[in-house]
């Protein structure tokens, strides 16, 4: 059986840009696959169109040259087979917790007692139980964004894209989003890739990691992390091999990094 | 590791447990302090009647109640509230209507709104009273041309609100929405329409007024019955506790409008009372 869940086939992207004639090239032939089961962590300087690369994966943008594959199928229309967790939570204000959690399963015809069992069985393992009437508003944001990953946890996608979607949590609730996030996707054997400007988290939650260069962007490395799991989140340079794949990583990623420079 | 997410997600509780008594006596002054500026007009009023005006011109609140009384108790004001009552519901309703019809059709499609927005906003500009004998003659001397004029005056308040609300959708819920499996109507019932409904609910309301001024100004114009005719006449007779009896009337539509706007709006918004946006109004 073919392990390759998603193929990105020597994507290219292009975007008119404001006031000038030619258009702006965003992605340069990149091409990675991502495997059934993996966690693969996109990383890039910030305005590199790691972003972009979901936007295709879902079906929701389609790249200018290359093509992107699901399962053997090129996407061509909105993917329903992922799930997408954005920046912000982007949970629908007018809908509580559990309305929001239960929104997949309806869109796709689950019957009501299978959506009940489903809906609390994903709030019980991100820890949201007894706050399923909770309005978004009511949620911290950590909360918030536990709600949104049930979300998607809830209807068993094929794939989960994750669009940073940490950067906006405080520095505590972040590591503890993390720990869980290994935890259940360990637990679900899911297939994730997650983009991040971190090189800590990328290494520490990911087996593969993606390294893109500025625009326009093209693939650097494609680094393999074999840190053992379950990883340490807390206290990442207590995980034995830590520095070496950071070292990795890191040696690719410099050259992106212009110090004194302002973005 | 609960422990550790019980720190760190503090929910914010919402504060509607308040205790009893206190509650109870805020809410009596409330009403009192809401009430005071009201009273104190109409002791003035009052007084400063045949004192520093003439009875004639401005009458007092004790003409105006009897006058409403002897309205009420002949049974004469009764044809001019029900001819006025069905042209503001049906101004109302048909204006609404069309105001969230249109808005939400130009708002989902920006190819729609390219071609027609230039001329919904042309047509907004004309002063709609201006119209008023125009729609004597088109749609005849009786409940239809208020009708027409208060539902045009709806029709836009609401068209725009309406508009403003369904492009303000946030596109990454759209698109999330999409992803998670929704076809074209199951993103307008989950998403579209609950995002718009706030400021399909702030038209309807700024619309109140809107209808009862369009019907009365078609009364005004012309007509064979109705409220805006009743004042109108005694506004000619000088007959002062006359207009006074017919504001209170219409005072009295707006208020129960706004009531029943207000308890949909609650009911439709509740998840906006939670986070301080909700209904102005107690």
């Amino acid at each position: 059986m073919d392990d390759r869940v998603l193929v990105f086939d020597s994507i290219g992207q292009d975007f008119p840009s404001p006031g000038q004639r030619t258009p702006v090239r965003v992605l340069d032939g990149i091409s990675f696959e991502v495997d059934r089961g993996k966690f693969i962590a996109v990383i890039g300087p910030s305005g590199c169109g790691k972003s972009t690369l979901l936007h295709m994966a879902a079906g929701l943008l389609f790249p200018t040259r290359g093509s992107v594959h699901h399962r053997g199928h090129n996407v061509t229309s909105v993917n329903t087979e992922v799930g997408f967790v954005p920046q912000q939570a982007q949970l629908l204000p007018w809908k509580t917790l559990f309305e929001n959690v239960e929104l997949p399963l309806v869109l796709r015809g689950v019957s009501a007692p299978e959506r009940q069992k489903r809906v609390t069985d994903v709030l019980r393992s991100v820890g949201l139980l007894g706050f399923e009437q909770h309005f978004p508003s009511q949620l911290s944001g950590g909360m918030q964004k536990r709600g949104s990953i049930a979300r998607t946890l809830v209807y068993r996608p094929d794939v989960i894209l994750m669009d940073e979607p940490f950067g906006a949590l405080d520095a505590q609730t972040r590591m503890v989003m993390q720990s869980d996030l290994q935890t259940l996707s360990v637990e679900a054997g899911a297939t994730v890739i997650f983009v991040t400007h971190d090189i800590t988290e990328a290494v520490l939650l990911a087996d593969n990691v993606v390294v893109l260069s500025q625009r326009p962007s093209k693939l650097l490395a494609n680094i393999a992390i074999d840190l053992p799991r379950p990883r340490n989140m807390f206290e990442p340079f207590k995980n034995p091999g830590f520095d070496a794949a950071y070292d990795a990583v890191w040696t690719e990623f410099r050259s992106q990094i212009q110090v004194g420079q302002i973005h | 590791m609960n422990e550790q997410k019980a720190i760190n997600d503090v929910a914010y509780q919402s504060s509607t447990a308040s205790n009893g008594l206190a509650a109870i006596g805020s809410k009596t002054v409330q009403v009192a302090v809401k009430l005071l500026p009201g009273i104190a007009l109409l002791i003035f009023w009052q007084w400063a009647s045949g004192r520093l005006i003439k009875e004639i011109y401005v009458s007092k609140p004790t003409a105006v109640i009897a006058r409403l009384y002897e309205l009420f108790a002949s049974g004469e004001i009764y044809p001019h509230l029900w001819v006025t009552g069905q042209e503001l519901v049906l101004g109302y309703v048909i204006g609404v209507a069309g105001g969230v019809f249109a808005g939400y059709a130009l708002g989902r499609s920006p190819r729609l709104a390219r071609i027609f927005e230039p001329y919904v906003m042309a047509f907004y500009g004309i002063p709609k009273i201006a119209l008023a004998p125009l729609f004597i003659i088109w749609f005849g001397i009786g409940i239809g041309s208020k009708v027409a004029l208060a539902s045009i005056m709806v029709f836009f308040l609401v068209f725009y609100n309406v508009f403003a609300g369904v492009r303000s959708v946030d596109r990454e819920l759209v698109n999330l929405t999409l992803v998670m499996g929704a076809n074209q109507r199951q993103l307008t019932y989950h998403v579209f329409l609950p995002a718009a409904a706030p400021f399909v609910m702030l038209g309807m309301r700024l619309a109140i007024p809107y209808s009862v001024i369009g019907v009365i100004v078609g009364e005004f114009t012309s007509s064979i019955q109705g409220l805006g005719l009743f004042i109108h006449e005694a506004s000619s007779t000088y007959d002062p506790a006359g207009v006074f009896a017919g504001i209170v009337i219409l005072l009295g539509f707006v208020t129960i409008a706004n009531l029943i706007a207000g308890a949909i709006e609650r009911r439709l918004l509740r998840w906006r009372t939670f986070s301080g946006s909700g209904p102005i109004d107690a």
